[in-house]
């Protein structure tokens, strides 16, 4: 991903086609490549230690309570809507093609309650409610801070002896940790009664016999809620990290925001797969 | 009696203020396109502009594109794993993966994480432009902004979401055997033979048409966003957050549409 600047960019192209010319191709290669790797490394490096800095706050007990129900308010009441939409509309479609499938088949729907239901729970749920808070939340933070940054707000907070990570990180990440599990809960019963519903009006499936449970053990329950709680870990902590490394002006904060959402977006597929295969192998 | 009206007035002006906004994030929104296709009519696009753009949204985001077919494909094998090896049809995972990766699944993946690596920054760069008056700069020197800027982006959008989509099922179903492979013990040629036994290209196809129209709206919606910024590098902020916010609306939306018309002239 090379998430910088456009103006930048092309200056370095031009640069680098300057030194392979003066220096040959492998030397300016290697360098390519080590300017990548440290910079690889250099933001890990830097965003583990903005996740050792918000845990220390925590446990240190430096925790504004009033600034953590703001954030709980703005990441869980205000997305709402925003999650019951976009998760209704994905299950309408999801029952329409899956029916349309098995009619294709073999017509007999008593199986599409429990085999949507159990899908629901265990990947969909988590994993879109997580996506649609990264878009939502993840990109309003990375956005807020990051404007924040080159407003240099961030350099009154530290010249006011307030810590910005204490002041705007660590709130928001105890919102979306206790929010995140929330929302998908919210989101994983809108999208299995918005399916109900589209199953009982588009092929005539009792909402009762839809309403069978038989496949879902706990162990699927509990990989969903793994899952929800490993994204609100991941979404504020990579959105924060984003926002406090823009620079620039309202450039920056572009690049901050669209690098936060594209980082999310990595992370939860990560997050799903691992938990994934963690339900198979081991629960 | 008084409290009682006055809450009853504020919810009726809540309501007036949603619906005049609403109205005018839609008109907007139309009015871009009507525009973009009023430009397009006898081409007039800048094809230099036009090929910078199609290597800025293609070739530099396929990578990302990639990773994550990778990613869907291999928890959409884990997933139906369980399943499948209860009922012992082992042969029938290509089958399943295919199925909803290409008419559902792969679409809808990488049109998500298309809006967010290419409609962001779309959004991001128009805004930039116009909080620093390079828009006003166009006008002034009688270049039509949005037949220079928007309708390369716009085409680029639509044409490279479909060439990314059959990249990115490619990819799905290689990270789909690959996992089956090394999960399940399952031979990757009987994956990709159980993939060709279905003879999925009638879903294939509603897959590419519907990843057509998710270009189009991205497009669209994160045009509008970025010629409709105000107020500096809070605006562009701001201005990404609800792009995003409203592709993904946009997204499932038309998925369902589609979806709708495909089942009703039974193409599906």
């Amino acid at each position: 991903m090379s998430d910088k600047p456009q103006t930048p960019n092309l200056l370095e192209e031009e640069t680098s086609t300057h030194h392979t010319v003066q220096d040959g191709r492998l030397i300016s290669f290697i360098r390519d490549m080590g300017r990548a790797t440290t910079d690889g490394v250099g933001g890990v490096v830097r965003f583990f230690n903005l996740c050792s800095h918000t845990m220390s706050s925590i446990l240190r007990g430096r925790i504004m309570w009033r600034r953590v129900a703001s954030e709980m308010y703005e990441v869980g009441n205000r997305s709402l809507i925003f999650i019951v939409v976009t998760l209704s509309f994905l299950s309408m479609v999801m029952i329409y093609q899956t029916a349309t499938q098995m009619s294709r088949i073999y017509p007999d729907f008593s199986m599409l309650g429990a085999g949507y239901i159990e899908m629901m729970v265990k990947l969909f749920g988590p994993t879109l409610t997580a996506l649609m808070i990264a878009t939502r939340v993840g990109t309003g933070i990375a956005a807020e801070i990051g404007s924040m940054v080159v407003t240099e707000q961030v350099d009154a907070l530290k010249m006011s002896n307030t810590d910005p990570v204490e002041y705007l990180v660590v709130p928001r990440f105890i919102a979306c940790i206790i929010m995140v599990p929330m929302l998908a809960i919210v989101g994983t019963m809108v999208g299995i009664f918005a399916g109900m519903i589209t199953a009982d009006v588009g092929f005539d499936v009792n909402p009762i016999g839809f309403w069978d449970l038989q496949l879902v053990g706990e162990n699927d329950i509990i990989v969903g809620l793994c899952k929800a709680f490993s994204c609100g870990v991941a979404i504020p902590m990579i959105s924060a990290q984003a926002g406090l490394e823009a620079k620039g002006g309202s450039e920056g904060v572009g690049w901050a925001t669209t690098r936060a959402i594209v980082s999310c977006t990595l992370a939860i597929v990560v997050i799903d797969l691992v938990w994934g295969i963690i339900g198979v192998k081991l629960l | 009696m008084s409290r009682g009206r006055t809450s009853v007035l504020s919810g009726a002006a809540f309501v007036g203020n949603r619906s005049l906004w609403l109205a005018s994030v839609v008109g907007g929104m139309t009015m871009t396109l009507v525009h973009i296709v009023r430009a397009m009519i006898p081409p007039r696009f800048d094809w230099r502009e036009f090929m910078r753009n199609m290597y800025k949204v293609g070739v530099k985001s396929y990578l990302v594109i990639i990773v994550v077919a990778c990613f869907t494909g291999a928890i959409m094998v884990v997933q139906s794993a369980t399943y499948m090896s209860k009922i012992h049809a082992n042969h029938m995972i290509g089958w399943g993966a295919g199925l909803t990766i290409f008419s559902e699944l792969g679409p809808l993946m990488i049109g998500l994480i298309f809006s967010g690596r290419v409609g962001a920054n779309n959004t991001a760069e128009l805004g930039t432009m116009v909080v620093t008056e390079q828009v006003h700069a166009l006008r002034s020197l009688a270049i039509d902004p949005v037949e220079y800027l928007v309708v390369p982006r716009f085409l680029s959008m639509v044409i490279m979401m479909t060439v990314l989509t059959v990249l990115g099922d490619l990819f799905a179903m290689i990270g789909g055997a690959i996992t089956a492979q090394v999960m399940l013990g399952c031979d990757w040629r009987e994956f990709l033979a159980s993939l060709l036994d279905a003879q999925l290209l009638g879903e294939f196809v509603v897959g590419l048409c519907k990843a057509c129209l998710f270009g189009f709206t991205i497009a669209v919606v994160s045009c509008y966003y970025g010629l409709s910024v105000r107020g500096g590098a809070r605006g562009v902020g701001r201005a990404v957050n609800n792009a995003v916010v409203a592709s993904a609306i946009g997204i499932f939306a038309v998925d369902y549409l589609a979806t709708l018309l495909c089942v009703e002239f039974g193409w599906l």
